[in-house]
Order: C-alpha cells, then structure tokens, then sequence
C-alpha cells in the first residue's frame, strides 16, 4: 500500500512538476509570512521582520531544494532535469554540441562498422558445425615456381581415408561441369563433384530432402543436391523440386536436396549444384590426376600441428607412387582459406579505424576540456547560490551522458551505409553474406566515448566545487592552470601523429594502387569481350575444334568485331593448370621441378588480344595438325633456360613425357601475361595451338572478341552466332576484360578508398582540434594579451607567437606521425602487391598539406589575438 | 539558539505525535516543536518539511490547503489511520527502549 502510493507520489510530481514546485513555493511563503507576522506582533518592522522570517526558513531555494531531493524517488527527479537541462544546453550552444557529437559518431561509427565486417569475415562462424576443427589438404609443390600448393588427387583421398589417424573423416571435391536445360535457357552452373562424406565432414544438412549416399556415389546414380539460390532463380522455389527430374549436360538427374540460403563452400560462394564424384575405376589408382580439394575434420582433441605431423609421414609414404616423386601435404585451416588476401586488408582497417577513434575522443576530450574550464566560473557562481556539490556534479554527467547518447546513436546511423560498402570488401568465397551491427563492438564504442565524455566533462564540476568559490569568483574566466594546457597540447600532438600516420599510409596504398591499375598486362585490354562455353556436348576431338573454329568464326562475322581468337582458360579467370616439361637434352627424370602454364589457343588469339611478340612468330595458318608441333612461350620460360640466347628452334615435351610423346618446336617468344590474376607475377607458360593438341581435356572453350564498338553493344549478335550453330550451346560468364580486371582489383581498391577516407576523415578532425584549442588558449589569456601589447608588442608579435605554437605542435606531431607510418608501412606489406612504396613524395605531399592546413587552424585564431584591443583586453575577464 | 539536527526517525516520531493532536501547517510544527521542548531546540525548516513530505508520500499524513486563522492559506497536514498506526507502534518501541534504559542505568 505504502509503496503504490510512493509510487504514485513520484510519478505525479515528474508529471505535473511545474504545479507541485508552484506548490512547494506557496508552501514555503506562507512558512515565511506567517513567521513574519509573528515578529511585527513581537515588534520587528515588517522589512525586519520579513528579512529574519526567511532566514529562519534558512532560504526558500536550499529548503526547497532539499525537499526536492529528500522526497522518495527525488534522484529519478533530479535525473529527468537534468537530462532535460542537458538538452537545453545542446539546443543553446548548437556549434558546440554539433562538432561534439559528429566527432563521436565519426569514431563510433567508423569502429563499429569496421569491426562488424571483421567479425563477419574473419571470426563469424562458418555454416559448418565446429567450423575450426575442419582443415583443407593440399600437395605441397615446393619445388615449382607456379604455386606452393596444389590440388589433391582422388586417390590419395581414398588413401587418406583408409590410412589416417587423426581425422574422423575426410572428402574430396572436383570441378564440376553442369549445363542445364529443358526448363529454361541453356544455363551453365558452377558446379562441384563431391564424395558423399563431404555433408558429414562439414557438418551441414540440407535444408529440404536430403543428401546422396555411399551407395549413390559409387553406383554413379544421377542424383544432385542444389543451393538455394538456384531453387529460387531457375525453379522459383517450386515446393516440389525434390524428386523433380532436371537436364544436367542432357542426361536426366533427380534432385534429392536443397542447401540452406546460408551454406557455400569453397571454392567460391556461387557454386549452385553439387553432384555425387563418383570416380571411375582408373582414378581411384592414378596418383597423377590432380583436380581433387580435400577437407578434413580433425578428431576430438588432435591439434593441427599434430595433424601436420601426421599426414606429412603418412603422404610420403603414400604418395612414393606419384610421378613427380613423394611429397608431403599442406593442412591448412579452412578458416585461413576462406579468409584469403583480405585478411590483410581488414586489419589494416581495423587499425585505421581504430586511429580515427582515438582522434576523435582526442578531440571530444579537448572540447569538453576547453568548455569545462570556460565553466570555472559557472560552477562557483552556483556554489555560492548554495547548489548542493553533488547535484552539480549530477548535472554536469547527465549532460555528459546526453552528449554521449546523441554521438553513439549519430554513430549507430552512420555506420550502416559505412557497413553497406564494405560488404562489398568480403571476400567472394564468403560471398554476400549480411555485415551485421555487432553489438560488442557497439557496446566496446559507446563505453569508450562515453568514459570520455564523462571524464573530461565532469572535471570542470569536480575541480571548481573543490576551489572556495570566491576565489572562483574572483580568478576570471576560468581557472585552468599550465598543467592543464600542457595536457591539452600533448593531446594535439598525438591526433596530430595519428592523422599523419594515416595519410601516410593512405597515400601508399594510392601510389600501389595506381601502379596496380597500369600495369602492363601483355595485352590491350580495352573493347575486349569474353565468354565461356562449354565442349562436353562434343564428345570426340575433332568435333570440339570444328565446333570450336566456326563458333570464332561466326563471331568475327559480326559487324563491329575486329578479330575473335579462343583459349582454353580466359587470362585471369582461373588459377594455375600447369604441366611439367621436359626439354630436350634433359634427362628423362629431369621434369620434377619444372613446371609451366599451359594454354591452348586459336590461331589468331594473340593478335585479337593484342599480345606483344618478342622474338619469332605467333601462329599461322600452317600450324595444322599435321605439320610440325610448334609452341610459343612466354619471356619468364625463355628466361628460365635460355637466358641471353634465342629459344627457337629448342624442342620440349610436355603433358606425355616419355617416348610417345611428343616433342614440340619453340617458334616464338610473347611478352608476359599474368594469366592467374592481375596481382600476380606471369609464371612460365607455353602456349600451343589448338589443332595440334593431341586431346583435349578442357571442359570449356574462352572466346576473346575484340570490338570496334561499345562490346556490351554486341552481346546478343554474339549469342546468335553461337546459337546459330547449336541452339542448345550456353554462354557463360559474358563479360569486358575491364570489368575483369576491375574485379581483380577490387579488394585494392577499395582499401585504398577506405583508408584515404579515414586519412581525410582524420585530418579533418586533428586540425578542428589544432583550432579548437588554439582559440579556447587566445581566449583564456586575452587579459595576458593585452597586457603584452600594452606593454609595447606589436600585434605582429602576437600573431607570430600564437601561431608558432600551433606549428611548433603539428610540427611535432608530423615527426612523431612520420615515424608511426614507417613502421605501419613495414606491416601492411602484404597490401602493396609488391609495388615498392616510393616514400618521398607521400611522405612531401602529407607534409605539406598537413601543415597548410595546420597554418590555416592555427592563423584564424592567431589573427583574432593580434587583434584584440588592449584596452578592451584589460577589461576582459 | 543553535539549531540542533536531529536524527530522522526521531523526527518523524516527533511530528506524528504533534500532528496526532491536531492537523497543523509546517509553520505551526515547526513553532509547537520549540515550545514543547521547552526552546531546547528549534528543528531546522530545512530538514522538517523534507519529513513531512516523506511521511506525506507515504501515506502516514495527507495534505490540504486551508484557510489559516487569519484568513491566510497555508498548507495544513493530518495524520492518516496509517499514520496513527505507526505512532502507536513507534511510542511502543520508544518506551520499551527507554524503559530497558532506564531499568539498566538504575540498576547497575
């Protein structure tokens, strides 16, 4: 009962506070009054009378203050005025209040985004069940140059599973070739072969059916497991695809299940059809047949070193049948995989970020310092009035706290177009997964803006209800000593060697990142169209050429088309398919070691890409099937063995290394091409013409169209030409070489956006901090001021002086940034590609426009002290 | 004269015991307490009315604004059914207490 109507009492007086004050206040005048009339009848004048009346009452406001305070639930009064005195304040010093809170959303905002795409990239689970138990096996190929790890083979798959120790399971995945039809356009899908055990060993159920089994796999029954997106973009999420028949490269397969929206795996987000591997006989024995990525589970306790070991003992021994000799395997954690190049490229925003937040409560920090001291005198005006000290440092939090909600909701808001963009950082293997706030991090934020804010925004009430208010009365404006200057100033120096490290930083990824973009490809890039399609349909040798070379050219017949040539892989659509050569002289044993690129072109690619001959010829039309096997190869393999002479005429063998096969002739050298990808270095590589391959193995033909016009222009021409030789034939992956090269670069590019945004976004925020302070310190001695010009300093005096503090300042924090940027430049290596940074002009550039910008925080302020009129300044208090 | 402070509880007892006579405004309290006591101490304004708010939100006393004698208005407060009850109870406890006191102090 009690209790309800405390309630009641508490609620009421919040509500209708204005009545229950007018209330309080009639009370406590009638106290007043009638105390006075008891006086004058005891013979006081009514002005006496009336004059010890209230100071018997001991004053209305301090009684009435301490009613206010004393009632049940007072403090929750206390708290909602000056919550409300808290906003009035930032209604009344919007300039203020306004830089505050952008300086802490910035900083909140800016963490948090980048901390919630990091999460999301590198520590969010995976969709696997014990994500970080799980490994991916790789052969190790440390003697070749194309790449250190390469895949496995099914048969060292069946070998690892009989044979292991430390995983509970193991599955292998192949490139998968899917072309569907029948219910729609001839769709080419990215596609994967799997063992059944591969749903076991990650851990993930389907999401409607189910998964094939041992049984289907070995039995090679037409069944496939399907993702999501192909449910919904090619089936429109018919609730009756499972047991539904599709055309899968013309054969009938069933669909028995369909993944989750959230599964992918490797070797990229896109893959939409999973079919069971079903190795034919010859496989399962040959250790030479190396398309095969195998991931592991490990066993309840096995840790990865252990694993390591392991499987290092194990694959030697296994692996004494494979023909470049026994190796050992890479375990690597399928985590790291997935994560790839980007990696880098978070941390070093994280870093960034983290920079901006610092500078950013650097700034609050000086701010509310400035403001604080401004106060000096507020506060003891108020503590001679006889507020309680404690109700005054309640005041100054709560109006901490207001500021320190208003930045972290500005910051909440900012981060999610800021999370938007970088979305598009994720790595595709991850795909587009959703960048969700995470709350940790915001929580982490908030606590630090507002451990700032409350700090610094609380000193000026701790430190004046200390001093004895007439001296606070007394002593100005405000009551800040050297020492707090100097904290001040030392806070500058630091945003300023943080801003300056991160346009540093900035401006090497810039200068990398040009250089990225104009790098010389071996080709010319621009008008150049390109596309896949797929050869299975053709199923002997001299049906694909024959399809392949009037396919070439059809599309040359287009108008607008200049000249049209065919690869088996587009350059930097895939990574490595090598084979190891042997040239002639060489010992029969003598491959191991030496491997190079292999691609299998038309006559006339290289002229439609616009390849740069070194020496010799490209191919002719006298390269034919029947005549000389002739080879072109690039500068690194001419440099490899023929260094300072001509390669042509050299022979070598390639793909058959023994006596059958057969020995081809170099007639030319081609300028290199860095078929893997843009940022890598060009590997060896030999080129051959199609017509003299004696198989073909290539699932797909790549077609290069080279354009007079606008190549989006003539893409549905292209599709005609092709369908006019085979309607069912797809098309794949139609895209401008220049929209794959941007691909290529985008993870570059936009670290570099990002990191120049947060460099300008920083020094943006250190020089509103240079001039903050610098004004509040011109304001604060403009008595002293005057008096030195009184005393005789000409106004240019002044000027030089202030500002040469200011520069003394950024100066010091450009020295102390130089040195931070230096060593950040030594971590984020990984992210100049190579590109070795040319420091001089970065480091010239940021030095000058730092201090231009610094000049111009520090004169504003600097021009207004040489100005000050003494007489005036003297006045001032 | 000194204005003594005097412990809370103690004051709450004291204004519920002069309230039990009559309902009075904080003026007439304040003024009936100094007599009582004999002008030993005069209770400081700044701590009564707090107390009499408090006993108010608690229910032991309700107020209203009435005419005084002299045609004034003034705020006057009463003691509550609650509010007896508790004096009732304080008054036991009190005299117990003094009465255990008492009993020590003369009989050691």
């Amino acid at each position: 009962m009690t209790l309800l109507h405390r309630l009641k009492s508490i609620v009421l007086w919040i509500a209708r506070r204005d009545s229950a004050e007018q209330d309080l206040n009639d009370e406590l005048q009638a106290f007043v009054d009638m105390a006075a009339a008891d006086k004058v009848r005891a013979g006081a004048t009514p002005a006496e009378a009336h004059r010890l009346a209230v100071l018997e009452l001991g004053g209305v406001e301090q009684v009435k203050e301490r009613v206010r305070s004393g009632r049940h639930g007072g403090w929750l009064d206390a708290a909602a005025r000056d919550v409300s005195y808290g906003l009035r304040q930032v209604r009344r010093n919007p300039g203020f209040f306004g830089v505050a809170i952008a300086t802490l959303a910035l900083g909140i905002g800016g963490i948090t985004a980048m901390f919630s795409t990091f999460d999301a990239v590198l520590i969010r689970p995976l969709p696997y069940a014990d994500a970080d138990r799980l490994v991916m096996i790789w052969d190790a190929l440390a003697n070749t140059d194309i790449t250190s790890k390469g895949n496995s083979t099914p048969a060292e798959w069946i070998e690892w599973r009989r044979l292991n120790t430390v995983f509970t399971d193991l599955a292998a995945s192949q490139p998968g070739d899917a072309t569907l039809s029948g219910d729609g356009d001839p769709e080419q899908v990215p596609s994967r072969k799997v063992t059944w055990t591969l749903w076991s060993v990650l851990g993930a159920p389907p999401m409607l059916g189910r998964v094939f089994t041992e049984d289907e796999d070995l039995k090679s029954v037409r069944v496939v497991v399907i993702s999501y997106g192909l449910w919904q973009r090619r089936y429109g999420g018919a609730s009756d695809i499972i047991g539904r028949t599709i055309s899968i490269n013309d054969e009938a397969y069933e669909v028995i299940g369909v993944m989750p929206r959230s599964f992918y795996f490797m070797p990229s987000r896109e893959i939409d059809l999973w079919m069971p591997a079903s190795f034919p006989g010859w496989m399962r024995t040959n250790f030479t047949w190396h398309d095969a990525q195998i991931v592991a589970r490990l066993k309840p306790g096995v840790t990865l070193q252990h694993a390591r070991e392991a499987m290092t003992s194990l694959s030697l021994q296994v692996t004494a049948k494979d023909f470049r000799g026994p190796h050992p395997v890479i375990v690597t954690p399928l985590r790291e995989e997935i994560a790839g190049k980007t990696q880098t490229a978070l941390i070093l925003l994280l870093g960034a970020s983290v920079a901006l937040l610092l500078i950013a409560c650097v700034n609050l920090t000086n701010l509310l310092l400035s403001r604080g001291a401004a106060r000096g005198r507020e506060v003891a005006v108020r503590l001679a009035l006889g507020a309680g000290r404690g109700r005054l440092v309640g005041q100054f939090l709560t109006e901490s706290l207001v500021l320190a909600a208003l930045g972290t909701l500005a910051g909440i808001a900012l981060s999610v177009p800021a999370m938007r963009f970088l979305e598009r950082l994720v790595p595709e293997a991850m795909g587009a997964g959703r960048v969700t706030l995470d709350w940790r991090v915001l929580v982490f934020s908030t606590a630090l803006g507002l451990a700032a804010a409350v700090t610094f925004g609380l000193a000026p009430a701790l430190r004046g209800s200390r001093v004895a208010p007439q001296e606070g009365l007394r002593g100005g404006r405000g009551t800040a000593g050297a020492r707090s200057h100097r904290f001040q100033h030392s806070l500058i120096v630091v945003e300023t060697a943080l801003a300056v490290a991160l346009l540093v930083c900035g401006g090497l990824l810039l200068q990398t990142f040009r250089h990225l973009r104009n790098t010389d490809l071996g080709f010319r890039r621009e008008r150049l169209l390109t596309f896949e399609t797929p050869l299975f349909r053709y199923k002997d040798f001299d049906r694909r050429v024959a399809f392949v070379n009037a396919a070439v050219d059809n599309v040359r017949a287009i108008p607008g088309v200049v000249s049209a040539g065919a690869i088996n892989l587009i350059p930097f659509t895939n990574f490595a398919t090598a084979t190891f050569y042997l040239l002639e002289g060489q010992p029969k044993d003598g491959f191991a070691g030496q491997a190079a690129l292999i691609r299998n072109v038309s006559r006339d690619y290289f002229a439609t890409i616009g390849a740069q001959l070194r020496e010799g010829r490209f191919f002719t039309a006298s390269d034919r099937k029947s005549s000389l096997r002739v080879a072109v190869v690039n500068e690194p393999f001419a440099n490899r063995h023929f260094a300072g002479r001509s390669p042509l005429g050299q022979r070598f063998k390639f793909g058959e290394l023994d006596d059958d096969g057969h020995w081809f002739t170099i007639v030319g050298v081609v300028k290199p091409i860095p078929e893997t990808g843009v940022l890598d270095e060009a590997k060896p590589a030999v080129y051959r013409v199609r017509d003299q391959c004696e198989q073909i193995d290539d699932l797909n033909a790549g077609i290069v169209i080279r354009t007079a016009v606008e190549p989006a222009s003539i893409v549905p021409a292209v599709r005609q030409a092709i369908w006019s030789l085979d309607k069912n034939q797809p098309l794949a992956r139609i895209q401008t070489m220049e929209a794959i090269v941007n691909h290529q670069l985008s993870t570059p590019s936009q670290s570099t956006t990002l990191l120049g945004a947060f460099a300008l976004l920083a020094l943006l925020l250190a020089s509103l901090g240079i001039y903050g302070v610098l004004s509040y310190a011109v304001t604060q001695r403009t008595n002293e001021i005057g008096v030195r010009m009184a005393l005789g300093a000409t106004s240019g005096r002044i000027l030089v002086a202030v500002g040469r503090r200011g520069l003394e300042l950024t100066l010091c924090g450009l020295a102390i940034g130089l040195g931070l940027a230096v060593i950040a430049s030594r971590l984020m290596t990984a992210l100049l590609y190579g590109v070795r940074p040319d420091y001089v002009p970065t480091v010239a550039i940021v030095s000058i426009v730092l201090v231009g910008v610094a000049a111009v925080a520090c004169f504003v302020p600097a021009r207004r002290a040489s100005r000050i009129d003494p007489m005036l300044a003297l006045r001032h208090e | 004269m000194e204005k003594l402070d005097i412990p809370q509880g103690t004051l709450d007892l004291m204004i519920l015991t002069i309230l039990s006579r009559e309902p009075m405004h904080g003026y007439g309290v304040s003024q009936r307490l100094a007599a009582l006591s004999r002008g030993e101490f005069q209770v400081n304004p700044g701590s009564l009315f707090p107390s009499l708010y408090r006993l108010e939100q608690d229910a032991k006393l309700k107020a209203e604004w009435r005419p005084t004698e002299n045609n004034r208005r003034a705020k006057y407060y009463r003691l509550t059914a609650a509010g007896k009850r508790q004096l009732e109870q304080h008054r036991e406890r009190w005299n117990r207490a003094t009465f255990a006191v008492t009993c020590v102090l003369e009989g050691a």
